[in-house]
């Protein structure tokens, strides 16, 4: 009944003999499939010993008991360091009695050679019940391989019971199967791009290997006694990419397990130095770098990964009654081109694909609705790449589709989906250098194209925000006019990391110029992408100086300009950190990057009637490009900018101006230059004339007669009294979407009132009177009058923020007007239902006197509180600054 | 042994860093900060609202040095973290009975 001392040495000699062999030899062929064979059958050899030893001198014996081989060592998969997983199965209670001494000798003898034993101890009976808490016993079942004891015990448990088990709880066991496999991906953030991964558990690790050979084995187990061939359970083409991959990723495990001498699956980084100088999995004799390496793992994982995750998703029981009913409201999506069934997408007509216009709506498709490819429709988009690549499509096209496809809600899944399937680098072969590309340092988590992805990731999930500061960053989120341009600085912004250079922004700002070329974007569009590539560290950088010091913050909005840039830059670095990994972004940087946001827009907005010299400011950049684009206008330019406010260059492109100084030139001729153009989300007015009283207020005030609604607007002026305004409007009647004869009427209009030819108060009156009838807001906002006389050295400063509505603009600038204020510089916002008005103020061309200003500001409550108050507003007046 | 703890402005980090590497030590341990002393708050309105910020960001560095170096330390901090305003920080000493590497368990001095 006891080993004897000789027998225990000799086993011990033939282990440690043997396991050193294996070692050996694995350190010459790097072989990780025969080290599990080789490992598996000297185990299996010491406990058949140990059982002839111990349990009963003839292996078939004794009646009753059988041992059974579960998990990996059922399926010969024992790895150097790997558990060993044993199943004591008796017939019935009196065995399991009888066997009790012998079979805790046995297990010592396996655990005194320091085997890592996980012996399981069951009667047939058992076997048959599932335990929902417990399905790992279940699925190891699935594995079981007989090694010793009653041989019909064990047909028995094989034929019937488990088989048996398998059909009558095949749903609840792939529902378990599947929560658990989801909980695990999770854990990893659902992404095989992590830089150092663990090779067993991370998606496409060794479990989802082996999770893809238990759901296809549970799927075919229809009816008892219908093992299937292990080898047909996945297709040969699944089993082309497949195969290599489980032998790469077994490799590696037992690289790792030797290396680190214990179970420990970890890729840390000096782990892949030395796989890749060892060529870890590696048949070819070329060599490779730790990220050349890394690159091939990542193929690997992704290969992997799909399998899994399309087994996942296409087996219909493993979902909940509540996910079911998720699934069938998601069905309901499909259109005409596209059927959505159980989450999947499926193409109705599978030859369209071929058109590359479906191919990039298809991704338009899953962005949209968080659906995701079935395996068919991936086949088919891998079919059509060959074809794809002799011409991608590029351009306005690409752009169109593109653009739009990173606006929707679940754009990152999209790119991830088109990314797997070498899609995205196809279209976009810039991404090509950062395709799983590995860049070590101690915050990165991901590799650069995953980080890439979960940025704007980041940034869609703010539609549903979790936390305050989420709530604050998603504000302006909704405030952006080009979201998509974000989104795509947010894809290309580490391009430069895939390139050999030391200073990867500048890399990427080149990568990123020849992206922008061949999809044709315009060129402001281009100028606002390579802005926030090149500047997408500054925000980070600022947030290590003193963001309370105003010459930090100066120098930071100076670098800015606009405060739509500088939403964009706060969110670009708000997203940037948080993809670093999930803590990188603390509630204490969160903070700080907020109070530097509104630190920088108080500062833009304060600070921007500093007044050009074109002669003074000969290193602007924007005079630069306009002496390129207009080589004999260099005196007329300059004469024009003279006293326009700094800011005025940074609202306009160099064309713009150029335009503006063409308006101005034309005044002699038609005093009232107007050019209005159709933007992409509202209508652009843009007014050039000489300065008068009531001038602003008479245009907000045409403009609300014809029951626009004032979106935006800016008002500035030259040394020479030309003025520039533009208001950016929303037809709130499609009065000139849908008549373009009412264009030429429009202009008319606003002409007339500003020459004196029209009554605007009687316009007005009567547009007050059809929107009164229209009801009361729903939003009520908080009626706020600030106003800083020390900010300017030329004016005041006045903000008014209040709920918007028709007219508003109009009753506060023509109470200016009456108080015998300038509007210098005017600069109007609305957020939602809330604008944000703010002025620069001048009376007989200095600052407002104290005095006046009191009764600037006394006028304006009373004038926007009466108004209010016929609509039943709250209104809170804060105090003046 | 002596431990150090310096509150001081984030924007200084990099000079003190430099400055305690000039000396020859460079282990420390950073922490995120907020806090104030007789530096008060800061007030910003945006879109109406008023954000005060009561506590304001700092950078917290905690090391411990032999009790040999401590001046030395004290002076590297110190000067490379001030800008003679208010909210330039301050510096913390306390005694520390024992310090073990938790990887050899070297203990003391050898330790640090």
């Amino acid at each position: 009944m006891s080993t004897a001392g000789s027998s225990s040495s000799a086993l011990r000699d033939l282990y440690l003999q043997e396991s050193g062999r294996i070692r050996q030899e694995f350190a010459c062929t790097g072989n990780g499939e025969a080290v599990l064979v080789q490992r598996t059958a000297l185990v299996e050899k010491i406990a058949l010993q140990l059982w002839t030893d111990i349990v009963c001198p003839e292996q078939q014996g004794p009646r009753n008991f059988t041992l059974v081989a579960l998990g990996g060592f059922g399926r010969r998969w024992l790895f150097p360091h790997s558990d060993i997983d044993l199943l004591f199965l008796h017939a019935d209670r009196d065995s399991e009695h009888r066997l009790k001494d012998r079979i805790r000798v046995f297990s010592q003898g396996l655990w005194d050679l320091r085997l890592t034993l996980s012996p399981a101890t069951r009667i047939l009976q058992e076997c048959d019940h599932f335990d929902p808490a417990n399905v790992e016993f279940a699925v190891s079942l699935l594995d079981c391989r007989y090694l010793a004891g009653d041989t019909d015990l064990f047909t028995r448990l094989h034929d019937t019971v488990i088989p048996r088990l398998m059909t009558r709880e095949s749903q609840s066991l792939l529902q378990r199967l599947a929560d658990v496999t989801r909980n695990r991906h999770d854990k990893f953030g659902n992404t095989i791009f992590h830089l150092e991964p663990d090779v067993k558990d991370t998606p496409g690790g060794l479990r989802d290997c082996n999770l893809a050979l238990w759901l296809n084995l549970l799927s075919s187990m229809d009816k008892p006694h219908d093992w299937p061939d292990p080898k047909s359970l996945l297709s040969a083409s699944a089993r082309k990419q497949f195969d290599p991959a489980l032998d790469f990723l077994m490799s590696i495990r037992c690289f790792l397990h030797f290396r680190n001498g214990r179970d420990d699956n970890t890729l840390a980084w000096d782990a892949q130095e030395d796989a890749a100088q060892r060529a870890i999995g590696v048949y070819e004799s070329k060599e490779l770098s730790a990220a050349g390496w890394m690159k091939l793992y990542f193929a690997h994982a992704r290969s992997v990964h799909r399998t899994a995750t399309q087994l996942l998703q296409e087996i219909p029981a493993a979902w909940s009654p509540l996910s079911r009913h998720f699934q069938t409201l998601r069905a309901r999506v499909s259109d005409t081109h596209f059927s959505v069934l159980d989450g999947l997408v499926f193409l109705r007509e599978p030859s369209a694909l071929r058109d590359t216009e479906m191919l990039l709506r298809l991704f338009h498709f899953v962005a949209r609705h968080d659906v995701r490819l079935s395996t068919t429709t991936e086949h088919k988009v891998e079919q059509i790449l060959p074809s794809l690549a002799a011409t991608p499509p590029k351009g306005a096209e690409l752009w169109l589709y593109l653009g739009e496809t990173l606006t929707q809600p679940h754009a990152a899944e999209a790119l991830r989906a088109m990314h797997s399937l070498r899609l995205l680098t196809l279209l976009l072969p810039e991404l090509k250098p950062i395709d799983s590309l590995v860049v070590r340092d101690f915050y990165h988590r991901f590799t650069v194209d995953e980080h890439s992805f979960l940025a704007i990731e980041t940034l869609h999930r703010l539609r549903e925000p979790r936390s305050e500061w989420e709530k604050q960053y998603g504000e302006i989120l909704k405030e952006l006019e080009d979201p998509e341009l974000l989104y795509l600085s947010l894809l290309l912004h580490d391009t430069g990391k895939g390139a050999v250079s030391e200073n990867h922004v500048a890399g990427s700002v080149s990568i990123a110029e020849r992206c922008l070329q061949r999809l044709d974007l315009e060129s402001s569009e281009r100028e606002t992408v390579l802005f926030l590539i090149s500047h997408h560290l500054e925000m980070s950088a600022a947030l290590r100086r003193d963001i309370f010091d105003s010459a930090t913050v100066a120098a930071f909005t100076e670098k800015v300009g606009t405060p739509e840039r500088l939403k964009m830059l706060c969110l670009f670095t708000y997203a940037d950190i948080k993809a670093v990994n999930p803590d990188a972004l603390t509630p204490w940087k969160a903070e700080n990057l907020w109070q530097l946001y509104i630190a920088a827009t108080n500062q833009l907005n304060r600070n921007v009637d500093q007044r050009l010299h074109p002669d003074a400011d000969v290193h602007n950049e924007k005079i630069a490009q306009m002496r390129i684009l207009a080589p004999t206008a260099g005196r007329r330019v300059k004469t024009f900018l003279e006293g326009l406010p700094q800011r005025y260059l940074k609202t306009y492109a160099a064309q713009n101006v150029l335009r503006h100084l063409q308006m101005a030139e034309l005044l002699c001729k038609q005093p009232v230059q107007l050019d209005l153009i159709r933007g992409r989300h509202w209508f652009e007015l843009t007014l050039v004339t000489k300065d008068r009283p009531f001038l602003f207020g008479k245009v907000a005030g045409t403009l609300a007669a014809w029951g626009m609604n004032i979106v935006k607007a800016t008002a500035f002026s030259n040394q020479a009294g030309t003025v520039v305004d533009t208001f950016y409007f929303t037809d709130r009647f499609r009065t000139l979407e849908l008549n373009l004869s009412e264009w030429e009427r429009f202009k008319r209009g606003v002409s007339e009132v500003l020459m004196g030819e029209t009554d605007l108060d009687r316009m007005l009156r009567s547009r007050m009177q059809a929107d009164e009838k229209r009801g009361q807001p729903k939003v009520k906002i908080e009626m706020s009058i600030q106003s800083d006389n020390l900010c300017s050295s030329n004016s005041t400063l006045v903000q008014v923020v209040a709920h918007d509505r028709p007219g508003l603009l109009y009753t506060i600038a023509s109470c200016f007007s009456h108080h015998h204020c300038n509007i210098e510089i005017a600069l109007i916002d609305t957020e939602g239902q809330m604008a944000i008005d703010v002025f620069y103020l001048t009376a007989n061309r200095n600052k407002l006197a104290p005095e006046h200003l009191k009764q600037v500001e006394a006028a304006l409550q009373e004038a926007l509180h009466s108004r209010t108050e016929t609509q039943s507003q709250k209104i809170v007046c804060t105090p003046p600054l | 042994m002596t431990k150090v703890e310096a509150v001081i402005q984030v924007s200084k980090l990099e000079s003190v860093k430099a400055a305690l590497h000039e000396i020859g030590i460079e282990g420390m341990t950073v922490l995120e900060a907020r806090g104030h002393g007789r530096q008060k708050g800061h007030t910003e309105f945006y879109r109406g609202r008023e954000y005060t910020v009561d506590l304001i960001p700092k950078i917290k560095i905690e090391l411990v040095v032999a009790d040999n170096v401590v001046e030395k330390v004290v002076q590297a901090i110190s000067t490379s973290a001030r800008s003679g305003k208010i909210g330039d920080g301050k510096i913390f000493l306390s005694r520390v009975d024992e310090v073990i590497r938790i990887r050899n368990d070297e203990r003391g001095e050898n330790a640090l």
